[in-house]
Formats: structure tokens, sequence, C-alpha cells
């Protein structure tokens, strides 16, 4: 079996062994590439036909590309879409010049909204150990509490692949099926697969996006891989972290605002 | 009440006290009880680091090396393979500190608020990270000694978005974060007889930072306030000396001294408008730059840097022209002037290689121009030249800036020569004595080795600047 045949069927187990055990099972999908691998492994496993539904959390700031791929893909592919929207703030004029407090009230709140209104146990969730040093500590099946807390010191044993899928009441799972994929695995997979994808990670102009979100808080990374084959030559040679341009790694953005205040910037 | 505990080595810090103001201090009576330990065991004046911010001179006190060696150089950097901001911490230094140190000699160890700290690294004992820390959970190592900071509402740091609008506001804010610190300082002295403990108070950078110009002209408001606040600090001072014995080793002293602002300077705008810097459009961050067109580019303070082919992702100066290019950016740099007064703005340029030098070597180095340029690890990540302003000017970084000069709500910069050292039962360099040299002294007197690459003796000490 190649790298990629293990990969996927390390995740395709996972999201059946979520299935098999959660009733209440939404896989959530913000159109990126990791996410929309994750809904491909999910047809995979159940041989086209998604049995719970998919969850986007619409910030509404996405980008116009994201919003269209949405639709035309949960067409095609006959998805149980749920949109949700933290409506509350966005009437009261959150924007992301206030980036902590809008991720905050339009993503977090936006999806405990979600979890209150439909009661999930359990959520699939496409994010990686590589992306970021806090989530190298994930666990591909990951308590959260009432308050959404995630107690990275109580965290069940992850070992030689036995997975703890129980846990408390009042707490929600977040499933993790591409714990284990590398930002190159998930773009050799596209590869492979022939995954659709929205044309942003592709370079325009010298220019792609190699993480997307909301348009405020994403900038572009200068490149000129303009196909998937480009995208795996060059982050062959990179050294540069994948949310390099993403605006929103909160401690930055949080050091920043003190530096500033300070008369440092 | 009885004292069960006490440190075997004792660091309070203070940021940013100049030996001048400490010393009027103390003989207007404001600091009575710093007056007395420094008539017993005498202060002296120190050095601090180039360039001179807490981050980097903490960083020279914690590791005991020169820059070059640790390789923290400023609150920002570049991130490697772009033209976007880091913010260094304590796990981008490349190298361990004293508490790490220490650790593995076995000693219990403490250190709350010193700037560089966080994120906290793993070591035998406490330690809670400085005003960089974005939360209490991520700011202690054990994470578990938030709770007890949490129960008495302990604060990282006092509001610097405060102190811009309402000073009387930034006044209360700062006599509460200093009455919580040092709450938690006796409580952790109470805990156990550690091995070393050390405090580090950060509001006199802050007040001396917003009010020091109103000190010095006797403002009716706030020069009280700001004797009131340092007199705070020497009551704290007053009642650790009451509770340690005479003889325990005791470091008091600051990181940097501190002088008014004439003007702030945007350097980034002067590097646009000498041609040096073409700046993107829109301008996102204080990195936002045309590489293909910038030939040379700059981070605070007084950091200039050399857009050169090889080393940044898209530079465009040629390695061969790396030293011409750095002469004609210092030359560009010095010419500098104030436009009323028509004073320099700039004393000195160093080139990196004149005040730091890599890991494995003790003291300055003969380098090749070409050598310099493309040295990496921790040297390699030094500004290629490191501008020095004259008192008053402080060099700040604003490429979205109109003017090159202003004045805002901030009173005082930081100084590199006149820092204070009150030192009891340590002993300490005789001469010369920069904030680097005091790890070695510190592990000494603990009995415990200092690493062999660690400077502060014979030739790796700093050239005076």
């Amino acid at each position: 079996m190649d790298r990629l045949d293990e990969l996927e069927s390390q995740s395709v187990y996972i999201i059946r062994e979520a299935y098999y055990h959660y009733k209440k099972l939404a896989m959530l999908w913000s159109v990126g590439k990791d996410s929309t691998t994750m809904l491909w492994l999910c047809r995979k496993a159940f041989f086209g036909k998604i049995p719970f539904p998919l969850l986007h959390i619409d910030t509404s700031y996405k980008f116009p590309e994201m919003y269209k791929f949405r639709d035309e893909y949960s067409k095609k592919w006959g998805l149980k879409l749920l949109i949700t929207r933290n409506e509350e703030a966005l009437a009261k004029g959150m924007t992301p010049d206030k980036k902590l407090e809008c991720c905050t009230a339009l993503k977090t709140e936006g999806l405990k909204q979600a979890i209150a209104k439909y009661g999930f146990e359990a959520l699939l969730l496409g994010i990686r150990r590589d992306e970021h040093g806090i989530r190298a500590k994930e666990r591909y099946f990951s308590p959260r509490d009432e308050q959404f807390k995630w107690n990275y010191q109580d965290q069940p044993p992850e070992l030689w692949d036995q997975y703890k899928n129980q846990a408390e009441e009042k707490t929600h799972i977040r499933v993790h099926p591409l714990l284990h994929w590398t930002e190159k695995d998930i773009w050799y997979y596209i590869k492979r697969e022939n995954i659709p994808i929205t044309d942003l990670y592709l370079a325009k102009d010298g220019k792609r996006y190699r993480s997307i979100g909301c348009v405020p808080c994403c900038s572009p990374v200068e490149s000129n891989a303009s196909t998937v084959d480009e995208i795996i030559e060059e982050l062959e040679s990179t050294t540069t972290s994948e949310r390099a341009g993403r605006a929103q790694d909160k401690e930055d953005t949080y050091t920043m605002q003190k530096l500033r205040a300070l008369g440092y910037m | 009440m009885t004292i069960k505990h006490n440190p075997k080595f004792m660091v309070l810090s203070i940021d940013g006290v100049p030996i001048g103001l400490l010393r009027q201090l103390m003989g207007e009576g404001v600091m009575p009880n710093m007056a007395a330990l420094a008539e017993q065991v005498g202060t002296r004046q120190m050095r601090s680091v180039q360039p001179t911010v807490s981050c980097v001179a903490w960083s020279g006190y914690m590791t005991g090396k020169n820059p070059g060696k640790h390789g923290i150089y400023g609150f920002i950097d570049r991130r490697e393979g772009s033209y976007d901001l880091k913010f260094p911490n304590s796990l981008t230094m490349a190298t361990e500190n004293i508490w790490e140190i220490l650790s593995q000699a076995n000693k219990r160890v403490f250190g709350m608020n010193v700037p560089g700290s966080f994120p906290p690294r793993q070591v035998n004992g406490i330690l809670i990270g400085g005003f960089l820390s974005p939360s209490l959970e991520k700011a202690a190592w054990p994470a578990d000694e938030s709770n007890y900071l949490k129960s008495i509402d302990y604060r990282l740091d006092s509001d610097a978005q405060l102190a811009r609008r309402d000073k009387q506001a930034m006044l209360g804010d700062l006599d509460i974060t200093l009455a919580r610190r040092m709450e938690a300082m006796f409580y952790y002295m109470d805990t156990e007889d550690w091995d070393f403990f050390h405090t580090h108070i950060m509001g006199s950078d802050r007040i001396n930072h917003f009010l020091l110009q109103k000190f010095e002209q006797e403002d009716p408001e706030f020069a009280p306030a700001f004797r009131a606040y340092y007199r705070k600090i020497d009551e704290a001072v007053g009642k650790v000396l009451d509770r340690l014995p005479d003889d325990t080793p005791l470091l008091i002293f600051s990181d940097h001294g501190f002088c008014p602002i004439k003007q702030e300077v945007q350097l980034s705008r002067h590097l646009v408008e000498k041609g040096w810097t073409v700046p993107a459009d829109p301008i996102r961050h204080p990195l936002s730059i045309e590489p293909a067109k910038s030939r040379a580019y700059c981070l605070i303070p007084g950091r200039g840097y050399v857009n050169l082919k090889g080393r940044e992702p898209g530079g465009i100066v040629p390695p061969e022209e790396y030293q011409q290019i750095r002469e004609q950016l210092s030359r560009d740099l010095l010419e500098m002037r104030e436009p009323n007064t028509n004073e320099k703005v700039i004393r000195k340029v160093l080139m990196r290689e004149e005040i730091y030098w890599p890991s494995g070597c003790r003291g300055i180095q003969k380098m090749e121009p070409l050598e310099v340029a493309r040295h990496e690890g921790a040297f390699g990540k030094a500004a290629d030249v490191i501008a020095m302003p004259y008192d008053g000017y402080d060099l700040k970084l604003g490429l979205a800036g109109k003017t090159l000069f202003q004045k805002t709500e901030l009173e005082g910069m930081h100084t590199y020569h006149d820092a204070f050292m009150i030192a009891r039962g340590v002993e300490l360099p005789k001469d010369d004595l920069e904030i680097s040299m005091l790890a070695r002294p510190i592990l000494e007197k603990l009995d415990v080795e200092p690493p062999t690459d660690m400077d502060g003796i014979g030739e790796a000490i700093t050239p005076d600047v």
C-alpha cells in the first residue's frame, strides 16, 4: 500500500467509526482544500452518499469564489448542507476590523449556536497536526466542554492508534480524520484523486493563497504555481509556514496590538 | 507573620530605570529602602544591549550571551522565506536560559514577568511569562499555576491602550498590576526555599514611556503621581529587604535607561524617501515592501537590512555589493537631520559583525563581508546595520506614516549606557558591566558551572559603543 492509500484508509476508518458511534454527527465544511479533501473521503467512506449533514459556518466575509464553489458542489454531490450565521453579531456590526473579536463572534459563537440548534454530539473537522504548534497536541477524538474549552491536559491517550470515542456528557466530540496528513499529502492526494478545489489556491499574477478563509484576514503568498503539480513542486522547496498568510493567527494579532499600543510598530 | 521560606538567590529587576533617575529619587527620599541598600553596597552603572529594547536586554541577561548566539534582536522579525512579520519569543531563542541551566543542576527556580521568557520553558520550578503572554494559562509553567494567579486577579501587564487614552486611568491600572504582582511574589516566596528567585517589575518602563517628561517638567498633576509609583516600588523593595537574611545574595537592577523623547523618527519612512525601500500597495503591515524594487528595509528600532539576493526571498542586491550597500546605507542614515533644529539624528551606525558574534565564538570575529552577509543561524538573523540614535530620537517603524518626525503621547525612550545595578553578596565584574555579564556570576554563586559558550568574560564582552 502506498503512503496515500494508507492515509486514506486510516481516515476512512475514523470517519466510519465516528458515524457508527454518534447518532448526531455532522461534518464542518469550510470549503478550503483540507475540508474538501475530508468531504471527498466521506464520500468514499459511504460510497458517494454521505449519511450526515455538512455544516458551513458562514461569516459572510468569505471569498465569493468560495460561496460559488460551495453551492456548486453541494448540488452536484447531493449534500445535506446546513448553513449558519451569527446573524445577531452581524446585525450589531461585527466586522474583521477587530480580528480577535470577529473570529470569536462569527466562527466560535456561530458554531456554538449551530450545535445548540441541531444538537450535534460530534463534529468531523479537517485539521492537521502540521498546521500550527498548538494543533500538534490534538487527538483524533477530542472532547470539548460546554464552554468549548479544549483542556489539553485532560485528553484521552491514543497510543498504538486505539481511539477513545466515549466522553462525559455535556461535551461534544471533535473528530479529526486528517490529523496525520501533511499539507503536501493533501496536495498529492488532490492530484491523484483529481479533487476539485477553488482556484484561489492557484497562482494569478505571481500570487496565490495557501490557506483560505475570510477575505480581510488572508494574504496571498508570492508564487507562480498555477497548477496542482506546480504547487507540489513549490511545497517541496519552501520553508514558510502554510498559515503565514493568515492574519488570524491570533497570538500574533494579540502581540501586534500590544506592541502597537507600546509604540513598537 | 512568620517567614517559613526564603530564596537562596534573589533577583528583583525594575525595567527601564536609568541610574540618574534612581539617584534623584533616592536623594529626594522617594525611595528610602533602595537608598539604604545603596548606601551599604553601592550603585553601579550598567550597559544594556544594541538595539536597546527589553526583549533583547533580557535575552542577554537570561542566556548570558551576545545576541549573535541567542538570536533575539527585537520584538519583531521578518518571517523566513517571506516579507511577513514574525514575533520572536522564548521558543525562537537559540539557546538555553538561566532557569534551564539551573534546573539541569537540580536547582529549584522561579521566574515571573521577565520579558522574553514567554512561552515559559519547562523548568524545575515555576516560570510565568511577561507582557507578551496572551493568557495566564499560556504564560505559566506549570499551566496549573494560572489557577492561583487567576484567584488573585493577577495581571500579566498594564494596559498600554489605556495609557494612550487616559493617564489617570493608566496610573490606577499600574498600581493594581504592581500590587497583584507583589502579592504573587510574596506568595511564591513563601512556598519553598527556592534556589533562584527572580521577579520583574515592568510598570517603571511604562510610566517612563508615558510620563517621563511630565515628571521632569514637574507637572503639578503627574510629577507627584510619578513619584508615588516609584515609592510603591520602593515599599516592595523594603518588604523584600526586611524578610531576606542580610547574607542572601541579591541583585536589583534595570535593563536599560531612559531619556525624554524629542521626536519619534519613522526610520522606514526615511528609507522610502531616500529610495531604499518601496512600499507595497496596500501597506498591510510594517514590512509590506515591494521586494523587486527595494534594496534595503528596516525593522524597529534602527535595524537596517540589505534585501540580499539568495537570502531574502525576493532579494535584489547581489552579495558582492553587500558591503558597498551597507556603507551607502550607513552614510544616508548618518546624514539624517531634524529639520527644525538641524540636529543630527543618528550617532553611529554599526555593522552587524562589530557588536555581534556567532555561536562558538568568544568575541568579535574577523569576517569577510560575504561571510557576514551569508551567515546562518542566530547571527545571520541580525540586522546588517544597526543605527544608534542620539538621545531623544526614538527610532520607530512606520512604513505607512506620512511624516518622518513626529511627537506622540510617548514621552520617554530607552537609552543604552545608563541602566543601574545594586548588588549584594554577588561578585560582579569590577570595571565595565553589561547586562549579559550577569548570568555567569549568578551561576557561579549557586555553584553551577556556566556553559562553555557563555559570554561575559575576557574578550567575550560587547565592545562599548
